[in-house]
């Protein structure tokens, strides 16, 4: 099979009694830029924590180019070219944008546990060029500037793209983006548009929860949306856009008394 | 600014403590001395609890799993001190992963408790003769130490400028860890252990990592301390020293000047101001105050934005 394909079936996690997703299935394919929606709460986050390793789900299959990749832990499935921005900015916060940023290289970098002790010219050599990768992703994102700034104490905007800056360092092949414009301003959102656009350019699969409709019918190829855990449509932009199911789970039935 | 204050400092900080001896007597040397073993230890502690976040609270026990190496190895088995040192430094750090691999997904105040309890038992063991190794209460004593041929009548200085050489050396290891893909790591999961995990760092091994680096070198201090005596006895190690130890991390701020800063306040004062006796722990009381008040990441605290010059575009 095709190695980039993400596969869920009848994925179901439940906390306690409450279940957060239910049976979802999704077929994100190769290339394509994919979108989950849905109103709050309706579970969106929850699926995005199955497919990364944050939380394990109870039921289903989760395969990631036919490997099975449930129950692996966080940094294994980031191994395996997945990787994700959080809704909350997680950033560290006290590090620089440079230093961020080169988080992200921590997997492609090929030092061993003992180079922190003692380098060796293979060793240098490896941080001299993980270094400059990160400095031309700085240099994509157009974040050059603030290289040497804290990152906590620059604005929300600059925030979410150092964010996005670090998933792309470790070379994903499927970048999972939660909400990427909650927070942005007009300006802004249409520059991250942008930036998705030549994210895909890369090569880059991207799965992304967004709110913001404009963007979603904008940049997205195929849409699920999901309501109480469970997909109520999926399809193009346009169709999605006539379903009633949709519309009522977002305006509410005709006959709900407001 | 503060860069050029740093490339001048530490050459003058070494040569002033390269100095020290010519005008110190024999007690403020051992003061000096126990000063220097003290800012090794605590840079250990530094590795832990300041770089990678976790709360431990037993850094007291690997210092003297390195000390009571080097003392057993030397009394009963006759090795020359130098000869242990790789064991003084290996076994803590072994101990360092096994005993932090059970408990190592404690957070915060758990870990604490936990490294609490280790450090007991351990001074509890060595109390009670384990193995009929380790002297019970009174220690080991009478060990050999170390010493330059030729070079008799200098005897007096060995303990203190050997503790200097392996602070330097010291110093070297934590500089490569600082600029390696391992130092950044432990800085990344203290910030946020679920986002370092989400890109990809196996946060588990680089926790455990940090214990056994840290084990490592209060290890190695251990054998220096061992010389610095010719004695070791379980209560230079007990929890109270972990406490210490602790205190001078928080207090000083997760850097090398801090933590220098830190054993300067925590250890050399009380020294200074030991006429007063016990009010003299005052000091403990009120420096932790001030700080959590002033300085709440410490008197000086960690810098960040360490990225290779050649990448920084002016502007």
């Amino acid at each position: 099979m095709d190695g980039k394909v993400l596969i869920l079936k009848n994925v179901t996690k439940r906390f306690g009694g409450l279940v957060a997703v239910d049976n979802l299935s999704l077929h994100v394919k190769e290339g394509q830029i994919y979108g989950l929606i849905g109103p709050n709460g309706a579970g969106k986050t929850t699926a995005f924590n199955c497919i990364t390793g944050i939380h394990a789900c109870e039921e289903g299959s989760i395969t990631w180019g036919g490997e099975e990749i449930r129950s692996l832990p966080p940094h294994k499935i980031v191994q395996r070219g997945i990787v994700r921005t959080f809704q909350t900015i997680r950033l560290f916060s006290q590090m620089s944008v440079a230093e961020n940023v080169m988080s992200g290289r921590h997997i492609k970098s090929n030092q061993n546990l003992w180079h922190g002790i003692f380098h060796t010219p293979a060793s240098r050599k490896d941080e001299n060029d993980n270094w400059k990768a990160v400095f031309d992703l700085l240099d994509f994102f157009d974040l050059e500037k603030y290289a040497v700034h804290t990152v906590g104490a620059l604005a929300y905007g600059i925030q979410r793209r150092v964010e996005m800056a670090r998933a792309m360092a470790i070379d994903p092949s499927l970048l999972i983006l939660d909400e990427p414009a909650a927070g942005l301003n007009d300006k802004e959102t249409l520059a991250l548009v942008e930036t998705i656009y030549r994210i895909r350019e890369k090569g880059v699969t991207v799965l992304l929860i967004e709110h913001d409709m404009d963007l979603v019918m904008e940049v997205t190829e195929y849409l699920t949306v999901i309501n109480f855990g469970g997909k109520i449509a999926e399809g193009t932009p346009d169709e999605i856009q006539k379903n009633p199911a949709v519309i009522e789970a977002y305006l509410g039935s005709e006959d709900d008394d407001f | 600014m503060m860069k050029k204050l740093q490339q001048i400092g530490y050459p003058l900080f070494f040569i002033v403590m390269a100095l020290l001896p010519a005008v110190l007597n024999s007690r403020w040397l051992a003061v000096a001395t126990t000063f220097v073993i003290f800012t090794i230890v605590a840079l250990s502690q530094d590795v832990v609890l300041g770089k990678a976040g976790m709360f431990n609270m037993g850094q007291a026990m690997f210092f003297g799993l390195g000390a009571y190496t080097s003392a057993i190895l030397n009394a009963h088995f006759g090795w020359p001190l130098l000869a242990t040192l790789p064991l003084a430094i290996l076994i803590p750090a072994i101990f360092g992963i096994l005993l932090a691999g059970p408990i190592i997904h404690l957070r915060g105040d758990y870990l604490l408790v936990a490294t609490i309890g280790f450090n007991i038992v351990f001074v509890q063991a060595l109390q009670n003769n384990l193995g009929g190794l380790t002297g019970g209460p009174n220690g080991i004593f009478g060990l050999q130490m170390l010493s330059i041929p030729g070079m008799g009548s200098f005897q007096d200085f060995t303990p203190y400028y050997s503790a200097l050489i392996v602070l330097l050396f010291t110093l070297f290891i934590l500089r490569n860890l600082d600029n390696s893909k391992a130092g950044r790591a432990l800085q990344y999961l203290r910030e946020d252990d679920l986002a370092a995990g989400s890109i990809g760092i196996n946060t588990r091994i680089y926790k455990i990592y940090s214990f056994a680096l840290g084990a490592g070198i209060a290890g190695m201090a251990g054998t220096i301390y061992a010389n610095q005596y010719s004695a070791v006895s379980p209560e230079a190690f007990d929890f109270i020293q972990s406490v210490l130890f602790f205190t001078i991390v928080i207090v000083g701020g997760s850097s090398v000047p801090g933590i220098i800063i830190g054993v300067f306040v925590m250890f050399v004062l009380p020294e200074i101001f030991r006429d007063f006796s016990t009010w003299r722990y005052f000091i403990f009381g009120f420096a932790m105050i001030f700080t959590m008040i002033l300085r709440p990441r410490g008197i000086w605290p960690a810098k960040f934005g360490r990225i290779p010059k050649a990448f920084i575009k002016k502007g």
